[in-house]
């Protein structure tokens, strides 16, 4: 139908969707772009949508280390479909009364041509307006249910698309908890991102709207070439010769063409936007070297790369959009050469004629648009691909079935034999066998790299042993629920990462439910509580991203804070090294001993100081402990340990003899 | 830069690669592509386009080539429906002539139309692209010129973003309004054929065309706040997977799984939500849209017909106005949509002319001259400075002198101004008091690029490019061979590491490429200044992720380099500071006390506080770059961009001219 303006390669884009819907919009943030908000221009129309929105209750999805029957399944488009069914029947529904709804217009103009133009020829056209009139009728009628089952088709595949696109998001997600802690530090946090960003989204417009439009175009070309052959075999299949080996390569070519245009044009984008983001983070650099006018060329050269990308795309589709018109007209020739001569002789009827040369455009469209979403298609594909390369990772540190919880331990550790590497070929730690008796704390030390921090992870089962056993209570902490065993922990990073979100969040964090006075209890207890109250919103302040709006002191103790209300039997606590200040540090120490009161406790230690508290102290090296015992101890006994206290004792002095 | 700053804003891209750049400047490219031609024209008092004019302007050729080109492509195809009619009136229905006359004539026609629509759509699109790239390269040297106070101000992630969504917005209106303009002409010219066909049909068959205009605007208009809040609502599902990604150990640790999916799941239940609203509106919309000019060939047929009948229209007619119908519909939508596009490209430019009406703050004075044979001399002579006007003074009643040859450190605690100094003398802000000399020349009186080829920089934060390591020394001097390269990777500490790395100075570093720790990036960023070789050095806290053993062996080397070189140490570090002939301990903003290392700690508390400060820091990030081993915090940066999005929507015009 595209003739005049359209032809085959504006419509999709015009019709299909409006641009800045789905994939269209600028900045898609799911993709890696920053998202710069919302443009002020747009806020008011965003804030009378925002009016309108329901209470969307809680979600429904429950966290399971087991992957469901259903997940381990492989996953498709229609696998994904399925389970929404009752959408996808009425979407096929709706699709079918479409495609044949919209079949009818050509038809009609046909038959009421050849009835106006017998009556003229026979000169008996009274009897003729009712006719005309019906078929008029029976036109509006068929736009009526066109317009009506077009209606119904977008709000269903939009739902269904949106659903699919909500089960898989979920899906993704679950899969990516349960996956253990060496997945997130071999994969590039980037391609984390956009398995749950872009590949995702790529779906977004295949499902809400591509699938839909190939059955369709699908649909349409075999209703138009049934009709077709109805009214004049001959013709049709003068018409289908003509022109469709001609489409069939100009189009194959364009796929390929096109394809190898964008990937093109994608590699110069990326390039663009990476030199231009270098250049602003780099920026002092830059001045600093007066490198400003060697990146001037630089960044010319680079978008130059990208304009001649965008040359060749812009060659290969105004090749393709005029040449599939430039072909509906030379279809339009044949039709009048061909057609018109078999009208001369009778063959056929000028409504009939008239039937082709209307049907013939709308017969051209779906190839063309079926060409240019079939990349829709593949990108869909690829990402499904993506999508299962992820979900069939295993946890490395996975969950028996049907794992029982570990019961209510007294906290007694022991480290049974334990060899570990994180690649098993080089282990880090040989050999580890140590125990840790209820309520004792101990301090690893030992230098960078010893495998302090290491061990303490084998006790949260970040990781499992590679030999040996962890036990704990005398159970073998492989062989209960992940949940059961970190809930008994708590542990204190020494980072202290704050999510974006409330004072009241971050601290709640360990448990559900929560109550405001146990986080309030716990502000107290780290000694937040004047800091906290002097927020404006209190405990529902939101800390910035990254904790911005706290100093780091801060920060600390409301990771101290966190780890209290998880009422741990064990505390694993990496010593906080940040430069905090005095008040800071000594609000620490108090909530520490506090904190410590009653637990068994494993504390890394990175100074001597924080060491020293311990009622043991294991000094790791190389992968291996060196030596065990109280400070007093090490320090008589006169090896590594003391060694290191008194290198540091002296390196104290001469900083803070003053 | 030299050149750059003494020019005018207007014409700053004009040929900047002909003028002889400074002898301070490295440059290790030749361009290659041309300058953008115009500039973006400065007067702030004229509209949006006139300003955007001169670059629209620079393609004129191309551009209405295209636009006469699409003007004869459709005027053609207005020819054809009524050449059908005529074919099958004259020969069909009333047996007059061939029909072989009318094949050969269409058959032309059509050739004539493709090739006509093939220029105008190539030129269109290579106008559009053209005018991108010289919105880029204008956007990027200005802000290439711009100073520290101004990249202190904003933030890049919105600078690249804007500098995507916006130009793309503007370069789609600038090029495709004419276009559609055209386009909208022609429809023009077959309604008139319509009318001289027959002038109430015309009229019947029209009927449905303006509704589809305004449909097709107030359909975008609800459209856009959908699709932003989709938008928000994606980026709020990638933040909250960010967060999750980074936050791994606190989850886990917390067994917080499900809360984290609860969180996701109320962030997708949203999204969900305006997915669907997207999906009705659009429901509401486009059904109507697309079977307006469906409603128009009915009533061509229920009234065409009758008139058909009445022998006052030939039977053709009605095939050419069906074809006239749909040629004419896509025009309409798209005056619609030009509508909004004029609105968001108003809108985008305003924001990236933003950019280009801010002036550089710091730049060459007239007459500003080279500093040339610099001995070295540095002084600070009662300096002031505040970042801006709100905020008191960084730096208050500074004075310094360092004499050539001599090794300074200066001490202080975090904020006390110790790094804004080092920023003044290298010029990257000009004082806001006093004056900063060197060889006793202000600052402000000698060119900038060679103020900075002259002090050479160690910044705190070391940032590395994504190109080898080979190249991120040879940043300041890309002539450098690979002796001197090592040589200064060696000295600096950092020849060993490198060469322990599969593919040595040739590992690609930096955001896109191999992560390296803290302390290797900050051994290649000294590297990269001890190969300029400059007079005056200056390293801001620039070892301090840098293990003390590992100092400890680079100090020989270090020393050796200082030899005869003014520099000036920002430390905190008690190994570092050993390096300094003589200690400065600053408290806000001034020096409190100066002289060496036993002195200060004898006489004064607050630098045994500051050191001691110090060690826990250093003790802070040593831990921070163990943990870091094997871990790859460095975003994956743009490797997995999904740009289609953006280009299906220019398709989606471009295709329809």
């Amino acid at each position: 139908m595209g003739w005049g303006g359209g032809g085959g390669w504006g419509g999709g884009g015009m019709m299909g969707g409006p641009p800045g819907g789905g994939r269209g919009s600028p900045g898609n943030p799911g993709s890696g772009l920053p998202f710069a908000g919302i443009p002020s221009e747009l806020q008011d129309g965003v804030d009378k949508l925002l009016v309108k929105e329901p209470s969307h209750g809680e979600p429904k999805a429950r966290f399971s280390y087991q992957m469901s029957d259903d997940d381990k399944k492989e996953m498709t488009l229609r696998s994904l479909i399925v389970q929404h069914w009752g959408l996808g029947v009425w979407a096929l529904v709706f699709v079918c009364l479409v495609s044949l709804a919209n079949q009818a217009g050509p038809l009609l103009i046909d038959k009421g041509t050849n009835a106006i133009q017998g009556a003229l020829t026979t000169g008996h056209t009274s009897g003729v307006y009712g006719k005309i009139a019906l078929y008029a009728f029976l036109f509006f009628v068929a736009i009526g249910i066109s317009g009506t089952a077009q209606h119904s088709q977008v709000r269903t595949t939009g739902r269904l698309a949106a659903r699919v696109m909500n089960d898989l998001r979920i899906k993704i997600f679950s899969h990516l908890q349960r996956l253990s802690l060496d997945f997130y530090t071999e994969e590039k946090q980037g391609v984390i991102m956009s398995r749950m960003t872009a590949d995702i989204e790529n779906l977004q417009q295949l499902l809400q709207d591509g699938l839909a439009q190939f059955a369709v175009q699908g649909l349409t070309m075999i209703a138009i070439t049934v009709i077709l052959f109805a009214l004049n075999v001959k013709l049709a299949l003068i018409t289908c010769l003509a022109i469709v080996p001609v489409l069939t390569a100009l189009s194959l070519w364009f796929r390929a063409a096109s394809e190898r245009g964008y990937q093109r044009v994608r590699d110069g984008i990326a390039n663009v936007l990476a030199d231009l983001s270098e250049s602003l983070h780099g920026v002092r650099v830059v001045t600093a070297h007066n490198r400003q006018r060697h990146n001037v060329l630089h960044h010319r050269n680079v978008v130059g790369s990208y304009r001649d990308a965008n040359f060749y795309t812009a060659q290969i589709a105004a090749i393709y959009g005029p040449g599939t018109q430039m072909l509906s007209f030379l279809g339009q020739v044949v039709l009048l050469g061909v057609g018109g001569t078999m009208v001369l002789h009778h063959q056929l009827s000028l409504g009939a004629l008239t039937a082709f040369i209307l049907y013939l455009n709308r017969f051209l469209q779906p190839i063309t648009l079926l060409v240019q979403q079939y990349n829709m298609y593949q990108q869909g594909h690829a990402s499904i691909t993506k999508l299962n390369t992820l979900l069939v990772q295993n946890p490395s540190v996975p969950e028996d079935d049907g794992a029982p919880d570990l019961p209510k331990i007294e906290g007694n550790i022991h480290y049974d034999h334990v060899t570990f590497g994180y690649d098993p070929e080089t282990p880090v730690l040989h050999d580890i066998d140590v125990t840790i008796n209820p309520g004792e704390t101990v301090a690893f030390v030992g230098p960078t790299g010893a495998g302090k921090s290491t061990m303490a992870k084998l006790v949260t089962r970040f990781y499992d042993p590679t030999e040996g056993h962890v036990l704990i209570d005398g159970h073998d902490i492989r062989h209960y629920s992940l949940q059961s065993l970190r809930r008994q922990l708590g542990v204190v990073p020494q980072e202290p990462f704050l999510f974006a979100g409330t004072v009241r969040d971050n601290i709640a964090f360990a448990r559900e439910n929560v109550s405001d006075d146990e986080v309030r209890e716990a502000i107290r207890m780290v000694g937040l509580m004047e800091v906290v109250e002097r927020l404006p919103e209190e405990i529902d302040t939101v800390v910035h991203e990254r904790g911005q709006s706290l100093s780091s002191g801060e920060r600390q103790l409301i990771a101290l804070a966190r780890a209290f209300v998880a009422h741990p039997r064990v505390l694993v606590l990496d010593e906080a090294t940040s430069n905090l200040d005095l008040l800071s540090e000594s609000k620490i120490e108090a909530a520490l001993d506090l904190l410590l009161e009653g637990r068994t406790a494993i504390l890394i230690a990175h100074r001597l100081t924080t060491a020293m508290k311990a009622d043991r102290i294991v000094v790791v090296d190389e992968g291996g402990i060196i030596e065990v015992g109280s400070h007093e101890q090490l320090v008589d006994a006169g090896g590594r340990y003391a060694e290191m206290y008194e290198t540091w004792i002296s390196h104290a002095e001469g900083a803070t003899a003053a | 830069m030299t050149i750059l700053s003494r020019r005018p804003t207007e014409d700053i891209d004009l040929g900047a690669d002909f003028e002889a750049p400074s002898t301070f400047e490295p440059i290790a490219t030749s361009a290659r592509y041309r300058a953008p031609k115009a500039n973006v024209d400065p007067d702030r008092a004229k509209s949006w386009l006139r300003r955007a004019l001169p670059v629209v302007l620079a393609h004129k050729g191309i551009f209405i080539t295209s636009l006469v080109m699409s003007f004869v492509g459709l005027v053609i195809q207005v020819q054809m429906p009524k050449i059908l009619q005529n074919a099958i009136t004259n020969v069909i229905v009333e047996h007059h002539g061939t029909l072989t006359g009318y094949v050969v004539v269409m058959s032309v026609l059509a050739v004539f139309a493709g090739f006509a629509l093939y220029i105008s759509r190539y030129f269109l699109m290579r106008t559009a692209y053209s005018i991108e790239f010289d919105l880029r390269n204008i956007i990027y040297t200005h802000l290439s010129r711009l100073s520290f106070p101004f990249y202190d101000r904003v933030q890049s992630g919105q600078l690249i973003s804007r500098a995507n969504s916006d130009i793309r917005s503007v370069q789609m209106y600038l090029t495709f309004a004419p276009s559609i303009m055209v386009q909208c002409s022609v429809a023009l010219v077959a309604f008139g054929y319509m009318l001289s066909i027959n002038v109430p049909l015309a009229l019947v068959a029209m009927l449905p065309m303006p509704f589809v205009y305004f449909l097709g605007v107030e359909m975008r208009k609800r459209m856009f706040p959908v699709s932003w809040l989709i938008q928000a609502r994606l980026a709020d599902v990638a933040t909250i997977v960010d967060e999750n990604t980074n936050g791994v150990r606190v989850v886990k640790s917390f067994a917080a799984e499900q809360r984290e999916l609860t969180s996701l799941g109320k962030a997708a239940d949203r999204l969900q939500w305006s997915y669907i609203k997207d999906a009705d509106i659009r429901a509401t919309f486009t059904p109507a849209v697309q079977n307006l000019p469906q409603l128009g060939l009915a009533l061509v047929l229920l009234f065409g017909g009758w008139l058909a009948l009445g022998r006052h229209i030939p039977v053709a007619a009605l095939i050419s106005f069906s074809l006239y119908i749909v040629m004419l519909q896509a025009p309409f939508q798209m005056l619609g949509q030009i509508i909004m596009m004029g609105q968001r490209a108003r809108a985008s430019a305003g924001r990236i002319y933003e950019i280009l009406d801010q002036p550089p703050t710091v730049v060459d004075r007239p007459g500003a001259v080279d500093l040339v044979d610099c001995r070295g001399d540095v002084r600070f002579d009662s300096v002031e400075f505040k970042y801006n006007d709100d905020n008191p003074n960084v730096v208050n009643g500074f004075d310094l002198h360092i004499p050539p040859g001599e090794t300074v450190a200066l001490v202080g605690r975090t904020g006390s101004g110790k790094s804004t100094t080092a920023r003044l003398l290298a010029r990257f802000y000009d004082v806001t008091g006093g004056r900063v000399l060197i060889d006793d020349k202000d600052v402000r009186d000698l060119t900038l690029t060679s103020v900075r080829g002259n002090v050479g920089i160690v910044l705190d934060e070391p940032f590395l490019f994504s190109v080898s390591i080979r190249d991120n020394i040879a940043y300041g001097a890309p002539d450098a061979d690979i002796d001197e390269i090592v040589a200064a990777a060696t000295a600096a500490g950092a020849d060993e590491f490198i060469r322990e790395l599969d593919e040595g100075y040739d590992t690609v570093v930096g955001e896109r490429g191999y992560t390296l720790s803290g302390g290797q990036r900050q051994r290649i960023a000294i590297a990269r200044t001890l190969l300029v070789n400059p007079p005056i050095l200056v390293l801001d806290d620039a070892t301090s992720a840098i293990d003390v053993q590992v100092e400890l062996t680079i100090h020989g080397a270090l020393r050796r380099l200082m030899q005869g070189r003014t520099t000036l140490i920002i430390a905190h570090r008690l190994s570092t500071i050993s390096l300094a002939d003589r200690v400065l301990l600053m408290d806000n903003g001034r020096i409190i006390a100066d002289g060496t290392h036993s002195e200060l700690m004898d006489t004064v508390p607050l630098y045994g506080e500051v050191l001691a400060q110090g060690e826990k820091e250093d003790a802070r990030r040593m831990a921070e770059a163990a943990s870091h081993a094997g871990e790859s915090p460095a975003p994956d940066g743009f490797g997995e961009f999904d740009l289609d999005g953006n280009r299906d929507e220019e398709d989606g015009i471009g295709g329809t001219l």
